[in-house]
């Protein structure tokens, strides 16, 4: 578009024809003042407050909406343009309440901003103001539509940025209601955006409900650490407390928005279950210590245990993935410097020779550019929101995409094609998809690729990777424990390699890549976390995990790690009877925004944090906790004044990668197979205490969905259990799948 | 020299002692105005700024929405509020606190008040007896001053009214 003059207020303007006149204002800094214009969204020009003069135009022009033309002179500030603002900010304010004293949005309010300026002092109006009636629409959002001054920006966030048009306005004039369509309540797992999008108070945070007032707290830059992306977050704290969450705007990782799992998720960090005071198991029972005795108590007991028989390689450390980056590096260095290789991260896979490595190499950004899109194992929606949200506006714009699962999601865009492929075939479906991909390249097909049958499936998938020139290939976390997941892995870097496709692997969790950089998987010699467990080791220093939820088969882990003559160290943010039947020491550590850290997520992009807030009563952030215990084991090179020192030598270290199985195995398995599956908000200790979120109908999700065949074969009905979760009989499952969302501790799983 | 002559007489005939009596003199026959204290009291304006109140509707309910405005607006950071919603939806304090000794007893927060909540009423004979504490008065207190004192803040936000 050509570079075109404009005057605004007087002043030669340079801008792109075509733009809209408030693009060009706001780029200048010259304030115009609006309601329903949302740089995110798609134009109303409803609430008409930006009007201002154009020359030559007989009326005042909205600037939201006024496409700007070469030579054009507008006035933003003439007594034209301010006459019209101020009749228009008349108007909103007929039917405004004056609540403002008891609304939450006060002090923060758009509406009460733009009235400073524009409204009169003294109203005009002396007939009844219209009331609203309020419909409960969930555990998260509060609604007071009486102060809804109709900019519909909620109701375009639905439609366009969350893909579910929940809220909508009916009726006309001044019966104009802007309210949920359904009784059961906005669903959507980015709902919260819609309080930040909301001008004034009719849509406010349910669980900040009357708590405080936007200018008592101090607003903390943050990562929200629940997801791969990262997300760039303001906590908001108030005498030491995170009271709200908010979004930060970074166009490239989260643009403006944040999911409900990242806002709502601190409400955990005031839960009664935290764990404040180091604690010594003394021949069987639980006494509460000073930090000093704890921690000597803590390399005694690995003197004893370890150490003295000289046996450090019987010394094994697990993270959970939610630990920072500072934490994986310290403890791995302690571990290595004594000698042990045991140090692992990935407790929920079953089978670690055949855990999945695959690259990702793709920007989170670049996502809206792919022009086809293959999703492989994953409920992307509730699982990576932000990532889902980015393939949607990518589908918005165009891009098919193609998804193979094992269960039909409620996705919020159009595929292309969804392929419903029981966990046996997957690797067999994918297999004909590289043969059909070289078939048609004409190039030479290996020798584990001749048994293999190219279905109809198998070729539409292939055509449209090999027909796209920006594809990208999506794994999920659904294949983690797929009997063939490194094949499948394999076969997906295959054909990326043959179709120039990126790939964007999703299968791990939260700050896993973090746990990769660090180094903080068993090296020469060492065990993996199953191994570890099966290895019968006389120490264990486990950081923040809870068995019944992060290990693959809680029920041996914990048998393993209660044996009498194994010393425990667990350094725990919250309380869990399982941890403590098993532990010898239990080291009260900060949670999320308590500590300072840094966040990879699945691009790759280190993002630091400093601490919001204090950690509760006498409980220390990780990293310290890790630092002091190595000072006490007289181990070298842990002089760390703070957690950036730890960071930096992490950067600056080299961690030999995996040389990793390129084995593929395609032949289809036989038997049914389970996808164990944390519901979307239990899948960090933060997220399960989040009463709110919990109250959700996606916090809700407990299910063993299954088909009819396949509950036949189990032997289990629509009213039974199956794993101590309830069965769910739907032919949306794939056969000989059972699909199991888990929000509850459960007993082992097969 | 003339000047001189002049100091010299009217000191060797006490006359700075004469103007003196005079004055005595004159008010011992006048009519006296020492107030009793405390039994007695010397009038105060309606706008006097003593203790704070918390006042209610008459139907009982407390006026207090818990706006903070109040605690916004004190410039001496005297008072704190907690808030909360009540169970029956309503926008409530858990804590109001006001530290009389930070107090400036400016009445911002009285003009603040977009529900007439938070007084200053025309008490000023307080203390604090049994601690340092005792110059915090939280809630209760300050409900219990507006009870007892409604009829005078009353009157004398009625008589100041006709002047704002």
């Amino acid at each position: 578009m050509a570079d075109i003059e404009i005057e605004i207020d007087g002043n030669v303007v340079n801008a792109k024809a075509g733009e809209m006149l408030i693009t060009v204002t706001d780029r200048e800094g010259i304030s115009v003042p609006r309601f329903c214009y949302h740089k995110k969204l798609s134009i109303a020009a409803s609430c008409r407050m930006c009007l201002v003069d154009v020359e030559g135009a007989p009326k005042p022009q909205p600037a939201c909406s006024t496409p700007i033309a070469d030579g054009m002179k507008i006035h933003t500030q003439n007594e034209k343009a301010k006459a019209s603002q101020k009749a228009v900010m008349e108007f909103l304010l007929i039917n405004h309440p004056l609540d403002c004293p008891i609304c939450d949005q006060g002090g923060e309010c758009e509406l009460q901003d733009v009235a400073m300026d524009y409204g009169s002092d003294v109203s005009r109006f002396t007939e009844g103001k219209r009331i609203v009636a309020d419909s409960d629409i969930g555990a998260l959002i509060q609604t007071d539509m009486t102060r809804c001054i109709h900019c519909t920006r909620c109701v375009r966030f639905g439609a366009e940025v969350a893909g579910i048009m929940e809220m909508g306005g009916t009726g006309r004039g001044e019966d104009l209601k802007i309210e949920p369509f359904l009784e059961e309540g906005i669903q959507s797992e980015l709902s919260g955006n819609m309080i930040d999008v909301c001008p004034v108070g009719a849509l406010t945070s349910k669980p900040f409900r009357y708590e405080l007032r936007s200018w008592q707290m101090n607003a903390v830059s943050n990562i929200a650490r629940h997801d791969l992306v990262g997300s760039n977050i303001y906590t908001q704290t108030y005498k030491g407390k995170v009271k709200r969450i908010v979004a930060k705007d970074n166009d490239s990782v989260n643009e403006t928005w944040i999911s409900d799992r990242d806002r709502f998720s601190y409400e955990g960090l005031a839960h009664e279950n935290r764990l404040l005071a180091p604690q010594i198991k003394v021949e069987g029972t639980w006494k509460e210590v000073e930090w000093d005795v704890a921690l000597d108590f803590a390399t005694r007991g690995l003197a004893n245990n370890v150490f003295n028989a000289r046996q450090a390689d019987k010394l094994g450390a697990l993270a959970s993935n939610t630990a920072t980056l500072e934490e994986f590096h310290l403890l791995q260095k302690i571990l290595r410097e004594v000698g042990s290789e045991n140090i692992d991260h990935r407790l929920n896979v079953k089978d670690l020779n055949n855990a999945i490595s695959l690259e990702s190499n793709i920007k989170l950004a670049g996502l809206e550019g792919v022009d086809h899109a293959l999703v492989i194992g994953s409920n992307l929606r509730l699982e990576q929101p932000m990532i889902n949200h980015r393939l949607r506006k990518a589908n918005l714009s165009g891009t098919s995409i193609d998804v193979i699962n094992a269960m039909a999601f409620d996705f919020n865009y159009q595929l292309n094609s969804e392929n419903i492929i029981s966990p046996n075939q997957i690797a067999a479906t994918l297999a004909g998809v590289l043969k059909s991909v070289l078939q048609s390249a004409h190039a030479q097909i290996p020798a584990y690729l001749d048994d293999v049958e190219v279905t109809d499936v198998a070729v539409q998938l292939a055509t449209q990777l090999s027909d796209s020139d920006n594809s990208v290939i999506i794994l999920g976390e659904h294949v983690v424990n797929n009997p063939q997941a490194l094949s499948i892995a394999n076969l997906i870097s295959q054909i990326a390699q043959n179709t120039n496709s990126t790939t964007l692997n999703v299968s791990a969790s939260a700050n896993s890549t973090a746990a990769n950089l660090a180094g903080f998987v068993p090296g020469k010699g060492g065990l993996d976390a199953n191994a570890m467990l099966a290895a019968d080791l006389k120490a264990y220093i486990l950081l923040d995990i809870y068995p019944q939820y992060d290990f693959h088969n809680s029920i041996q882990a914990t048998e393993t790690l209660s044996n009498d003559d194994t010393f425990v160290i667990s350094l725990n943010s919250f309380k869990d009877d399982v941890v403590a039947g098993y532990s010898d020491v239990l080291l009260p550590i900060a949670s999320f925004y308590e500590t300072s850290g840094s966040h990879v997520n699945v691009e790759g992009l280190v993002q630091s944090f400093a601490a919001a807030v204090n950690a509760p009563s006498d409980a220390k952030p990780a990293w310290k906790v890790l630092k002091v215990l190595a000072d006490l084991l007289e181990l070298p090179g842990f002089h760390y004044a703070d957690s950036t020192q730890v960071t930096s030598e992490v950067m600056h270290q080299s961690h030999k990668q995996h040389v990793h199985d390129e084995s593929i195995d395609v032949k289809a398995k036989r038997g049914v197979n389970v996808i164990w599956q944390k519901s979307p908000y239990a899948v960090d200790v933060l997220s399960r205490h989040a009463a709110s979120l919990q109250a959700t109908k996606i916090g809700q999700i407990n299910s063993a969905s299954m088909n009819k065949a396949t509950a036949k074969k189990l032997e289990v009905t629509q009213d039974g259990e199956y794993l101590g979760v309830p069965v769910v009989v739907s032919e949306a499952v794939a056969n000989n799948c059972v699909f199991v969302n888990a929000n509850h501790s459960t007993g082992g799983q097969s | 020299m003339i000047n001189n002559i002049k100091k010299l007489v009217k000191e060797f005939s006490l006359g700075e002692l004469r103007g003196g009596m005079k004055i005595t003199a004159k008010e011992l026959v006048n009519k006296k105005i020492t107030v009793q204290y405390p039994e007695e009291k010397t009038p105060i304006s309606p706008r006097f700024r003593g203790l704070h109140a918390l006042r209610r509707y008459p139907n009982g309910e407390e006026r207090c929405i818990a706006c903070k405005l109040c605690e916004a607006v004190c410039p001496a950071n005297a008072i704190t509020i907690e808030s909360e919603a009540r169970d029956d939806g309503t926008r409530r304090t858990t804590q109001y606190d006001i530290d009389l000794f930070k107090c400036i007893f400016c009445g911002f927060c009285e003009e603040a008040c977009p529900v007439d909540a938070i007084v200053e009423t025309q008490i000023f004979d307080y203390a604090f007896v049994d601690s340092r504490e005792g110059s915090i008065i939280d809630k209760a207190h300050l409900l219990e001053v507006g009870d007892k004192n409604e009829k005078m803040i009353n009157q004398t936000k009625l008589e100041d009214s006709k002047y704002r």
